[in-house]
């Protein structure tokens, strides 16, 4: 009655039900994963009803369906791997999480593929046979999931490529690689000699070679100046003159391409003065007016020849307790001659004629003021 | 006899035939009548929201190139569908052989690529140039800041010499500006996306939070332009509505003057002042009003950012120099008075704009009904008892219970507010 593959929809939908319920009650009744886990339950049942009703699709006309008769045994490769993906999960569980990620990966993978080459190998006595049926349930997963894997290996082994290759170096690799590509597309595409075998080959040992330059540069680490900008924020952060109660809120700014590229304002030192610019217009001022509670980012550009930071300064404070008054306030982390920094400020209440606000470069004369309406 | 007999008959087939005709006449014309209707309904008379009625020059170089690709696309379609008709009705299915199979004709398919390249880097030129138009800044005149939250917009103005700006600005609802001058809105949001979109000014433009999405807007002439919202938002997104209202320069200046002039205080012993007692106890924490003392004379300074969501609640400093309320969905004036400056002739509009709302102008009622219950008015979420997610921070003005006794006296005291 019930057939292999509802079988195998009707475990899903239990077992995700099952999860959805003890999600709910263990970690949270309404957010977006018992959401997820319900859905899967009600696909896994939709498909499930399906494949009741037609009976798994699997018609076979008499000439093509060998009667089963004897169970044939084929040699099979998934029990290995499923227990290796057991001793990875183990291995990950007690080193690197995503040692732990690509073993749950293999489990559920070698799993799957070892139930489906089982329930095919039931189909009929023809090995043939059998190994049309186990291609009909799983290459359409298997396609899609190699690709992914083929995608991701590339995509990390090039972009380690690139980040370590030197800045005039990285545009010739990459021409070398698309040109390569191209070459390997026509050939296919014309030379019909090609195709198969020395296609095969190619791609084989330019796979090879992806492959190992990825781990040198994996190995080798990042070009020179990206190692520095990252070591430098360590130090800027480490090393931070505004205050000791001021949180780093600008962590890593100096990488962030989405904040510095809407930022509300452009604050720069040069030639010992500050001036300040609002994106739209390019006019110097010298007042920032900015929206009140809310996050503005805030560019400081540093084309003096020393090292400077920015100050926001947001009037003052009186501290319950003691009622010492004391200054508020947060900076960006020192920024070199001709680099960038970006500071995210909220600011809840308006400025008045006795809280003003300003930003100031220590060591430089003027300000700007810092409204807030 | 049988003669007449035949004769009869036909005279009465002759009487189903006719009726039958008719009754198709009829029908043809009721589905002739019924798309005539739908499609002139497409033409409403009183529609400010028009994107076909550009009032200013941005919106006019939207429409230049929209009148042009739009009969181009609509040429284009109708050839399409009607050889993909014709092909469908000629090559139909009645049995015949299948034809020979053949693939590809060289000719046909290179003439048919050339020409479809050809239509799109004619409208790609225009288009791009268009798009490179309306992204420019270089000519701006004037900025102002435009910040959306849950459901409303801000309007704060910058210190600006050129335009007679000396303190910041700062309003909700409607964006005044002044006319023939390059204005460039600085949209950013305190919440979800939002989208501000005057029709007859501009097309619309994203406001992101944590991000300056920049917006030109130019008017040719004094008026009201209406606008809404055009990102979904949340529950009130369709009560979300802006009106850009353009002054002539002069006006504007007087707009500016009036909005920097400083608070003054009700007097001693009127329902006024009894009305700003109230406001301080119920309505200061979360809306500001610029220069308002509390009892001791220290100034107050609200604390939207305590009590709501998006961190901001309207200024009220001038609310009634504006007419309209909670996201311009409201009018602050009554009907009469509200037509009267809505189809003020363009020379008078300014004077009658900044009239702003008199005591016998006042929408009364909707004001009132907003002081007794604001979220039914407009539903937001502003049940005490479900603020958990948003950490006991409303979404919109709270019911605050108020009795008409208060209403009376707030009523008195916003009033003073101009
Ligand atoms: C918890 C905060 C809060 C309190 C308290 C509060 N309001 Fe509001 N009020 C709001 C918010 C938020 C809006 C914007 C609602 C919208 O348009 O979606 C608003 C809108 C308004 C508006 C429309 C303003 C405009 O320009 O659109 C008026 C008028 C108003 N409130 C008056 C009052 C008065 C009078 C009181 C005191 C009795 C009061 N409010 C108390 C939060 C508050
Ligand atoms: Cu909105």
């Amino acid at each position: 009655m019930f057939t292999p593959g509802s079988k195998y929809f009707l475990g899903l939908t239990g077992l995700s039900f099952v999860s959805a319920v003890l999600y709910m009650f263990f970690v949270n009744p309404s957010d977006l994963g018992a959401v997820a886990l319900i859905g899967v339950a009600l696909a896994g049942a939709l498909i499930a009803g399906f494949t009741l009703l037609t009976r798994d699709g699997d018609v076979f006309t008499a000439d093509e369906a060998v009667e089963a008769a004897a169970q044939p045994i084929t040699p099979s490769m998934w029990p290995m791997a499923f227990a290796l993906s057991l001793a990875i999960v183990l291995i990950g569980l007690a080193t690197r999480p995503i040692v732990f990620v690509v073993g749950v990966g293999l489990f559920f993978g070698s799993g799957i593929e070892w139930a489906i080459q089982n329930w095919a190998n039931r189909a009929s006595a023809d090995a043939e046979f059998n190994g049309f049926v186990r291609a009909r349930a799983i290459s359409a997963l298997e396609y899609p999931g190699l690709a992914t894997v083929g995608g991701a290996i590339i995509a990390y082994c090039f972009s380690r490529v690139m980040l370590g290759v030197s800045k005039e170096g990285a545009p010739i690799v990459f021409i070398v690689a698309a040109a390569f590509v191209l070459a390997v597309g026509v050939a296919v595409a014309f030379k019909p000699s090609f195709r198969g075998k020395p296609a095969l080959a190619t791609i084989l040992v330019a796979a090879v070679v992806l492959v190992t330059a990825g781990i040198t540069f994996t190995v080798k680490g990042e070009r020179h100046e990206l190692a520095e900008v990252s070591k430098a924020d360590e130090y800027n952060i480490k090393n931070r003159e505004c205050g000791p109660e001021s949180a780093p809120s600008d962590h890593l700014a100096n990488n962030n391409v989405s904040m510095r590229s809407s930022v509300a304002a452009t604050i720069t030192v040069e030639d010992g003065k500050v001036y300040a610019q609002l994106v739209g217009i390019p006019t110097k001022v010298d007042s920032v007016t900015v929206p009140r509670s809310n996050f503005t980012n805030i560019l400081f550009r540093n084309l003096d020849s020393e090292e400077r930071r920015l100050m926001v300064n947001l009037g003052t404070q009186k501290v319950a307790e003691t009622g010492v008054v004391e200054k508020v306030g947060t900076c960006t982390q020192l920024t070199g001659k001709g680099q960038e920094n970006v500071i995210t400020i909220t600011v809840p209440k308006p400025s008045s004629a006795d809280q003003q606000y300003s930003f100031t470069v220590p060591g430089v004369t003027g300000e700007i003021k810092l409204v807030v309406p | 006899m049988m003669n007449q007999e035949n004769h009869m008959t036909s005279e009465k087939d002759m009487k189903t035939l006719t009726t039958v005709k008719s009754t198709r006449r009829r029908i043809a014309a009721g589905v002739a009548g019924a798309s005539a209707a739908l499609i002139l309904s497409g033409c409403a008379t009183n529609a400010p929201q028009d994107t076909w009625k550009p009032k200013g020059e941005n919106a006019a170089k939207i429409d230049t190139l929209q009148k042009m690709v739009f009969p181009i696309a609509g040429i284009v379609g109708v050839l399409v569908l009607a050889l993909a008709a014709y092909i469908f009705i000629k090559f139909r299915d009645q049995g015949q052989e299948i034809p020979a199979q053949s693939h590809g004709k060289p000719v046909v398919e290179i003439v048919l690529t050339i020409i479809p390249a050809l239509i799109l880097s004619v409208v790609g030129v225009f288009t791009f140039r268009t798009i490179f138009d309306l992204a420019k800044t270089e000519d701006t005149e004037m900025i102002i800041n435009v910040t959306g939250q849950q459901w409303w917009w801000e309007y704060d103005y910058p210190a600006q010499e050129a335009q007679g700006i000396t303190q910041p600005i700062i309003t909700s609802g409607q964006l005044v500006f002044p006319v023939g001058t390059k204005v460039l809105l600085r949209e950013t949001s305190r919440d979800v996306i939002h989208s501000y979109w005057i029709p007859a000014l501009n097309g619309k433009k994203d406001a992101v939070p944590g991000r300056i999405h920049l917006l030109r807007l130019q008017a040719d002439k004094p008026g009201i332009y209406a606008g809404q919202c055009t990102e979904f938002c949340g529950l009130s997104h369709a009560n979300m509505r802006m009106e850009a209202v353009a002054l002539s320069k002069e006006d504007f200046a007087k707009w500016v003057a009036n909005q920097q002039k400083a608070y003054t205080a009700p007097a001693e012993g009127t329902l006024a002042k009894e009305g700003e007692t109230v406001f301080l106890n119920q309505c200061a924490r979360c809306h500001q009003v610029n220069g308002i003392k509390d009892a001791t004379g220290k100034a107050v300074i609200s604390a939207p950012d305590e009590n709501v969501y998006a961190g901001a609640a309207p200024n009220l400093s001038h609310l009634m120099s504006r007419n309209t309320f909670a996201g311009a969905t409201f009018d602050l004036l009554t009907k009469d008075c509200r037509s009267s400056v809505w189809d003020a002739a363009s020379e008078e509009f300014g004077a009658k704009y900044l009239a702003g709302v008199s005591e016998s102008c006042l929408n009364q009622k909707d004001l009132r009904a907003w002081l007794r219950n604001a979220p039914a008015m407009k539903p937001m979420y502003a049940d005490p008892a479900k603020l958990k997610p948003t950490g006991g921070k409303y979404r919109g003005m709270p019911n605050l219970n108020l009795t008409e006794d208060d209403i009376d006296k707030l009523v008195a005291y916003l009033l003073t507010l101009k």
